[in-house]
């Protein structure tokens, strides 16, 4: 194995074959340092929240992963490959350098029975957010993730000071002994929780100016409404041998009473949790 | 503040452990297919203590048929366990990305086959604790060395290559940590499917060197390249050729005992193609070295290759069912598209294939040891003990279960959450 | 393969074998055993699940029955056991040309027991046991083995040991002539068995094969064998030699 264990000689066979497997093996752990270290390097750059909502994203059935675009029609069938962070995706950007950007709108519209305020913005995890004074914002969940939640048992809320990340874990809704992850729709930092009696269930204060490109308002929320309650119907469908989910077009308010068997597979993956 | 553990809460617990969006039988029905592999499990390891703790009687091995049913399991399952790195060559190398829907099955196979293997080849050698001497003071010159090397590498390779699979379960990549190394190292597995080409293209070869080195033993001894005999090609090829047939089995098998889609139909289809193509390949040179072995090789250590075939049961029909019933004609089930268009037809003839290069393995190193060498010798008989067998059983029941885990727990078909959603795509 | 450092001149040990003087007594086989620490059989051990280095088969040739005793046969080309062993347990000494078997490295995997065509190579298949009292007798000079190892004959080692070190006692080398006999050589009542150095043109092995008279057992695999036999009548060299299609 080594010059120094007894027997060994310098012959050509044992140094190519030794030469091999020795090789063999540094890089295998190399490889394996090096993916130690770019973890290490994503943890200190802030980045690891982001990357573990990526990896799991890619998991998700592809029309949970729509792009944003393709929900309007501008570009039909495209699948979203950037886990949902239009800041980074070039297309986007592209878009909006020629103007394309959808315009927050105003007041209210009833889809399918629900009401859905046009005055803020939307993430794709079913979170609103909604500018508050001095640079606050408020997050709640959306008419269609209270719908799904029902009356939750607890929500599991961080403690003011927590820094959120977008896309990773906002807070946690419990029901009948499980609980389903909301994700964050902004950065930023926890500045208190809601009370069941609220409809916003955090406030924040996330990095001035606030960034919302990668969230949905205006004319988008409309399309990505539609598509999200045909997502639902083709889960809870699958999920329980299609019940009426809808009665006279119109949503049931509480998804966790109609399908109590199924109502942890059915909200969370609505709720795009794995 | 504790509260008691309900059996529903449990059930509850257990069943959030499998991801969101497929569906798994309950804990109860699931534990109750475990449970005879689980006995099975138990017999085959008091079975191995046996021989482990009193020594080697416990077996129908004996001085001449010194190696018998473990080393036939170990280069079996190690050729159907070629599936999971082909598998990983074919999509992180060649870019076929249809084989995105069963690399995790095939990793999983491929870890399952290997660690048995190793296994039952700690019970097989008779001084286990010295395994080490073999790293230690190699002989640089024996195939079985090359064989120890390569296949301590790939298993670690592995078990690299299972490592992303396993974080992948539903309450594990909730840890960040876990979530972002997962991640990472997802990326560069094309590191390790080079790596895991590379150690199986040896090991696998080397496997086949192991006999046809053996210059004692004229039916399976083999002119070669080099330091290479002839059999280390063609276990190389025959293993590449029966690992996605395997794939595709197993995949239909599971399909089958969890009732769900778990692949698109074009899957199969890839892995028929690939098996059958180098199947035909195997088989032709399989056939050019059978010539060559009967006309040139034996002879001329004095044996006539018609003698070999005088034992039976091992007449010529084992090597015409090789050839024709085993290789041709899956060969031909599965690189005929009319033929594989029927998914019955590409099972058999991947069940076909599977079972052509067990029998291979069967004739390398059962047959080799029951012919005589010296000329007034008798063939050898063996029939294994029931340790043997037991310990036998204990790989395959050791592979069920490991591969019923992971399969409940982790996501071995990312296919089967999209084709529960909304049926085929295109 | 570990080569060892050979001091002055190299040796080739070799012995010939005389069929038509073996009359099968198997003597040779008691000697050996007692020679070099052989336990008996285990219960139920049968010819090829026991322990013996030498092995006489009594073979029907056609009229005339003839014994023929089978040892390690010493090969010297590219030898098949030695080759295959992954860690170096088997080595083929050049000072003397014996294939020495190590069983202290060895780990029992068997793959030299497969490789070798004359099966001469034993597996312990449990420990050894030797009845009460019957340990009084084990020869000091040689070292019984362990359960899960490969042995087999090495030429009488512990008595080629004994040898040298008397001649270093008596002020020589110990290169020359070969001064010592394996067990089996000399326990054979019939004088069937030769023992010499192939090298030592004068040794009655030497002459024999120079003269033809010798051959070896499955010559065409090409394993150069150092142990000769030799027979008069064709049958028998027919019916063990194993030179059938040549």
């Amino acid at each position: 194995m080594f010059p120094w264990v007894y027997g060994f000689e310098w012959t050509a066979g044992r140094i190519v074959f030794l030469g091999i497997f020795f090789s063999v093996l540094l890089v295998m752990f190399l490889t394996v340092a090096f993916v130690f270290l770019k973890s290490a390097v994503h943890f200190r750059t802030g980045r690891a929240y982001f990357i573990q909502w990526k990896s799991l994203f890619h998991e998700l059935p592809r029309a949970s992963r729509a792009c944003r675009h393709a929900l309007t029609g501008h570009l039909p069938g495209r699948v979203c490959e950037g886990a949902f962070e239009c800041r980074e995706c070039s297309k986007h950007g592209e878009l909006l350098e020629q103007g394309r950007e959808a315009a927050i709108g105003a007041g209210a519209e009833e889809i399918m029975g629900m009401t859905v305020p046009l005055d803020r913005y939307y993430h794709r995890g079913h979170c609103w957010v909604k500018p508050l004074k001095k640079g606050l914002v408020a997050v709640g969940l959306d008419e269609l993730g209270r719908r799904l939640v029902g009356r939750p048992d607890a929500v599991e809320t961080p403690p003011p000071g927590t820094w959120l990340v977008a896309n990773s874990t906002a807070f946690w809704v419990k029901r009948n002994g499980t609980a389903v992850r909301v994700l964050a729709p902004v950065d930023g930092e926890v500045i208190a929780a809601g009370g069941p009696s609220d409809d916003w269930i955090l406030k924040v204060r996330p990095p001035a100016p606030l960034d919302t490109r990668h969230l949905l308002r205006g004319d988008e929320v409309r399309a990505w409404y539609r598509r999200e309650v045909e997502r639902l119907e083709l889960i809870a469908g699958r999920a329980d041998g299609a019940p009426a989910l809808a009665d006279g077009g119109e949503l049931c308010a509480d998804l966790g009473e109609a399908f109590p068997e199924r109502w942890d597979a059915v909200c969370g993956e609505m709720l795009l949790d794995t | 503040m504790t509260t008691a553990l309900t059996p529903s809460m449990l059930l509850q617990r257990e069943r959030e452990l499998i991801r969101r969006g497929v569906d798994r039988c309950p804990l109860p029905q699931f534990l109750m297919w475990t449970a005879p592999w689980f006995a099975l499990l138990v017999f085959g390891c008091y079975a191995a203590w046996l021989c482990l703790s009193q020594g080697l009687f416990h077996t129908n091995m004996d001085n001449q048929y010194a190696f018998g049913l473990w080393i036939f399991l170990d280069l079996a399952v190690i050729a159907l366990g070629a599936g999971a790195f082909f598998t990983g060559f074919l999509l992180y190398v060649a870019r076929k990305q249809e084989m995105k829907a069963v690399i995790n099955s095939a990793v999983v196979i491929g870890l399952v086959c290997y660690s048995g293997a190793v296994a039952v080849l700690m019970v097989d050698v008779g001084q286990p604790l010295r395994a080490w001497f073999t790293f230690w003071h190699p002989n640089v010159h024996s195939m079985l060395t090359e064989v120890t090397f390569c296949i301590t590498a790939y298993l670690t390779v592995l078990l690299i290559e299972y490592l992303p699979v396993a974080l992948k379960n539903r309450k594990l990549c909730r840890v960040t940590r876990y979530a972002v190394f997962e991640y990472e190292l997802h990326r560069l597995m094309v590191v390790f499917a080079l790596l895991g080409a590379f150690l199986s293209f040896f090991h696998q070869g080397s496997l086949g060197g192991l006999y046809g080195v053996l210059r004692g033993r004229p039916f399976a001894f083999r002119e070669g390249f080099g330091i290479w005999p002839s059999t280390f090609f063609l276990f190389i090829v025959s293993a590449a050729a029966v690992g996605p047939s395997f794939i595709a089995l197993t995949t239909w098998i599971t399909e089958k005992l969890s009732g769900h889609r778990l692949v698109e139909g074009r899957v199969y289809d890839t892995l028929a193609r690939i098996s059958g193509k180098i199947l035909l390949v195997y088989v032709a040179l399989k056939a050019a070295d059978t010539l060559v072995w009967m006309n040139a090789t034996a002879p001329a250590r004095g044996f006539a290759a018609r003698g070999f075939y005088e034992t039976q049961p091992f007449g010529t029909w084992i090597l015409l069912a090789e050839i024709g019933v085993f290789g041709l004609l899956p060969g031909w089930l599965l690189v005929s598209r009319r033929a594989r268009a029927s998914r019955a037809v590409l099972l058999c003839g991947a069940a076909l294939a599977c079972a052509g290069v067990a029998l291979n393995r069967f004739v390398m190193t059962i047959q080799t040891l029951a012919l005589p060498t010296l000329p007034f010798e008798r063939p050898a008989q063996y029939w294994p003990s029931w340790q043997e067998a037991g310990t036998f059983l204990a790989v395959i029941a050791f592979g069920v279960l490991v591969y019923s885990f992971s399969f409940r727990y982790l996501t071995l078909f990312p296919q089967e959450r999209e084709l529960a959603f909304g049926g085929e795509k295109e | 393969m570990i080569r060892k450092n050979a001091e002055g001149k190299h040796a080739r040990y070799g012995m010939l074998i005389d069929l038509d003087r073996c009359d099968g007594c198997g003597a040779c086989m008691v000697a050996c055993a007692v020679e070099n620490n052989i336990p008996p059989g285990r219960p139920g051990a049968n010819a090829r699940t026991g322990l013996n280095w030498i092995k006489v088969h009594r073979i029907e040739t056609g009229g005339r029955p003839a014994f023929l005793p089978i040892m390690c046969q010493q090969c010297e080309d590219e030898t098949p056991c030695v080759e295959v062993c992954p860690q170096n347990a088997v080595e083929l000494d050049p000072a003397t040309g014996v294939v020495g078997q190590i069983p202290q490295r060895c780990l029992g995997c068997r793959y030299c027991v497969t490789a070798c065509p004359y099966h001469a190579r034993v597996f312990n298949w449990g420990d050894p046991e030797w009845p009460a009292g019957m340990e009084k007798t084990l020869n000091p000079l040689v070292s019984p083995r362990m359960r899960g190892v490969v042995e087999k004959c090495n030429f009488c080692h512990g008595r080629w040991h004994a040898a040298r070190e008397k001649a270093a006692a008596d002020g020589s080398t110990g290169n020359g002539p070969v001064n010592y006999v394996p067990a089996c050589v000399e326990a054979c009542p019939a004088g069937a068995m030769a023992f010499g150095d192939l090298n030592d043109p004068d040794s009655a092995l030497t002459r024999a094969v120079a003269a033809g008279e010798a051959f070896r057992l499955l010559d065409l695999l090409q394993t150069g064998p150092k142990t000769f036999y030799k027979t008069a009548f064709a049958a028998v060299r027919k019916g063990v030699a194993g030179e059938r299609d040549a």
